[in-house]
């Protein structure tokens, strides 16, 4: 059981974070910190590709709730791209599906979250 | 420290573990259910469902306790009806830790951690029971066998 995450940052104020693994009680504090540190530093928008996620549970989705919290009250966004059918069922049956931006593919992340690459 | 313990007879079978009551022990229940379930021709997602739910149930009990001592035990039985999984705690009244930052947090944005997580076993399983008592907690998952 493990999760790794890998950012990138195209520019000051957008994050892309690439994420693997599974996303549960004992890993989403790891998520979390790296969420609080993006927001920290000026980051408003951030994408976080979830193609890799073999598992995420109601932590998970806390954590994810809780920095797109923080990232709109700063105008900014928090946007999921790529979920397995699993991990979209788990937004579909919570109905979160209807809270997040859930893209296919990165770059359609990109060209619809209006960011600058 | 883990412990297992396993019983047959012709009726029923069960599966017994108990695990530190910690986040990073949650894992090795699911790898066991994931096991028991394949004892029972469900689906992948069925499967999937259902190692969701039992890690939703042993979250609940981390999330809850203030003690390091506490443990949960998974009990599971599999009839010819059905594979009933019953998660216990023994987190008294007293051990219970206050609510995280993350779960205030959520609560200011609306959202009630345990409340998500208890959303998801009931859509996940057929039924689910939950008792509390002074003593502990016990999440009951029942899921009909296919037919």
């Amino acid at each position: 059981m493990n999760l790794t995450m890998n950012s990138r940052t195209p520019s000051e104020t957008t994050c892309i974070l690439d994420i693997e693994g599974e996303v549960d009680v004992y890993t989403s504090p790891q998520l979390k910190q790296d969420l609080v540190q993006i927001a920290e530093r000026g980051v408003k928008r951030v994408i976080i590709n979830l193609s890799k996620v073999e598992y995420l549970d109601s932590t998970g989705l806390g954590v994810l709730i809780g920095g797109l919290k923080r990232l709109r009250e700063a105008d900014g966004n928090l946007a999921l791209v790529g979920p397995g059918m699993r991990i979209q069922r788990i937004f579909e049956i919570t109905g979160l599906n209807k809270i997040f931006d859930i893209y296919t593919t990165e770059e359609e992340a990109v060209a619809k979250e209006g960011v600058a690459l | 420290m883990t412990d297992t313990q396993i019983s047959a007879d012709p009726c029923t079978e069960t599966v017994q573990l108990t695990i530190p009551c910690r986040a990073e022990y949650v894992g090795v229940a699911r790898l066991t259910i994931l096991g028991v379930t394949g004892r029972i021709p469900f689906s992948y997602d069925e499967v999937e469902d259902i190692r969701l739910a039992v890690g939703e149930a042993c979250t609940h009990a981390v999330e809850r306790t203030g003690t390091d001592t506490a443990t949960i035990r998974i009990t599971s039985t599999l009839d010819t009806v059905a594979l009933t999984i019953e998660v216990t705690d023994n987190i008294a009244e007293a051990d219970k830790a206050a609510p995280s930052e993350e779960a205030r947090l959520l609560e200011e944005a609306g959202v009630d951690q345990a409340g998500l997580g208890a959303l998801l076993m009931e859509i996940l399983v057929d039924e689910v029971k939950i008792d509390t008592s002074p003593t502990g907690t016990t999440v009951l998952l029942t899921k009909y066998t296919p037919k």
